[in-house]
């Protein structure tokens, strides 16, 4: 089955934007605060055919994004793929997320004052890297 | 809409977050792997962003922020008085590690400074490696102060130039002033043996800090 997004542009944004705050509509701080550098981000198989449409009605950047996201992929990755700064690229998959588009996962709480990392995690890190 | 918290900027919330369409993906949403993050730290040059690529499975990426922060108090900014804005630049790579599981290695500015403006940057983060450079240690001083002071557990790699090895470990450890229990490793941040084994010393070093407490 094709998904909703095939056909958006998932390649390097190449040229240099010259207008990341008209992207935004001029925002300039993300307004979701859950969204981290490591918070995953996905685009979600399904979504109407409504909001399909309304998707090609948003910015460029916008459906490059649902494109890039067909797999997981780091809040901090998207903005390198849209040479975009960390904070624009927030807002965007901020409006995603919040028109149902994408669901965002965030990262394993590793540190937390007083606190230690999971034991569990970090053996699975250990193996991992063990086979690098 | 109910989001589950302003916490997760700091990394403390393991819950999804998600718009409206993700309550019938629900199974769908436990296959999104788990990120984990680990910071490269260290003084201009020292060999960041060469361990990082040793060690990534895909080549460095590069991306930037704007920092901003109000100018009251912000003394250590000499001359800027007003709104402050500037753009860090950060490089990246990632260690897949299996399908549930992703590590995100970020070699961090040169400018320490900055960090403290980046919250983002360091909240959540499992660990540190500091790089040094045998010939210049003063320039990775203040990446080790800072770890320490938000007691983030870190391990030093010392990055061997040339196989430059003038001094010895416990030289560099008196040089450094460093906690007995922060290990050393001596590596060459070209090597991909080397960095995963400064980032397995790491590990280690977190799980003996984990069974300190609880056992
Ligand atoms: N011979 C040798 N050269 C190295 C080694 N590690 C890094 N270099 C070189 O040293 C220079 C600086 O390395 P980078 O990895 O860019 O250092 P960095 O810490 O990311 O630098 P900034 O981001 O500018 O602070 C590059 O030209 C590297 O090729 C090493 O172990 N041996
Ligand atoms: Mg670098």
């Amino acid at each position: 089955m094709r998904h909703w997004t095939e056909g958006f542009d998932d390649g390097d944004a190449d040229e240099q934007l010259v207008r990341p705050y008209t992207i935004t509509s001029g925002r300039t701080t993300p307004e979701r605060s859950d969204l981290t550098l490591v918070t995953l981000v996905t685009t979600l198989p399904e979504v109407s055919t409504q909001a399909a449409l309304a998707v090609r009605r948003m910015q460029p950047e916008h459906r490059t994004i649902l494109g890039l996201c067909r797999e997981p992929r780091a809040v901090v990755e998207v903005a390198a793929k849209l040479r975009l700064p960390v904070s624009l690229t927030k807002i965007l998959i901020g409006d995603l997320v919040d028109s149902g588009y994408m669901w965002a996962r965030s990262p394993q709480p590793l540190t937390r004052a007083g606190g230690l990392p999971d034991m569990t995690i970090l053996e699975a890190v250990r193996d991992g890297l063990r086979k690098l | 809409m109910d989001y589950a918290s302003s916490e997760h900027a700091s990394g403390h919330s393991p819950d999804h977050v998600s718009g409206r369409a993700a309550d019938h993906t629900a199974g769908r949403a436990g296959t999104a792997p788990l990120a984990v993050k680990i910071l490269v730290a260290g003084g201009f040059g020292v060999g960041k962003t060469t361990m990082v690529g040793a060690v990534s499975e895909v080549a460095p990426l590069h991306t930037e922020e704007y920092l901003t922060r109000a100018g009251v108090g912000v003394d250590d900014l000499e001359g800027v008085d007003s709104k402050f804005t500037t753009t860090v630049a950060l490089d990246f790579g990632r260690i897949t590690i299996s399908d549930d599981l992703v590590v995100y290695l970020f070699g961090t500015p040169g400018q320490e400074r900055f960090w403290f403006m980046w919250n983002d940057l360091v909240s959540g983060a499992m660990g540190a490696v500091v790089l040094v450079d045998t010939r210049r240690l003063e320039v990775s001083f203040a990446s080790i102060d800072f770890f320490e002071s938000r007691g983030i557990p870190f391990v030093v790699g010392v990055n061997c130039f040339h196989g430059v090895r003038d001094r010895t470990a416990e030289e560099i450890r008196a040089a450094l002033a460093l906690d007995p229990q922060v290990p050393l490793v001596l590596c060459d941040a070209r090597d991909r043996g080397d960095g995963r084994d400064v980032l397995l010393a790491l590990v280690d070093h977190l799980m003996a800090g984990q069974s300190a407490t609880t056992g």
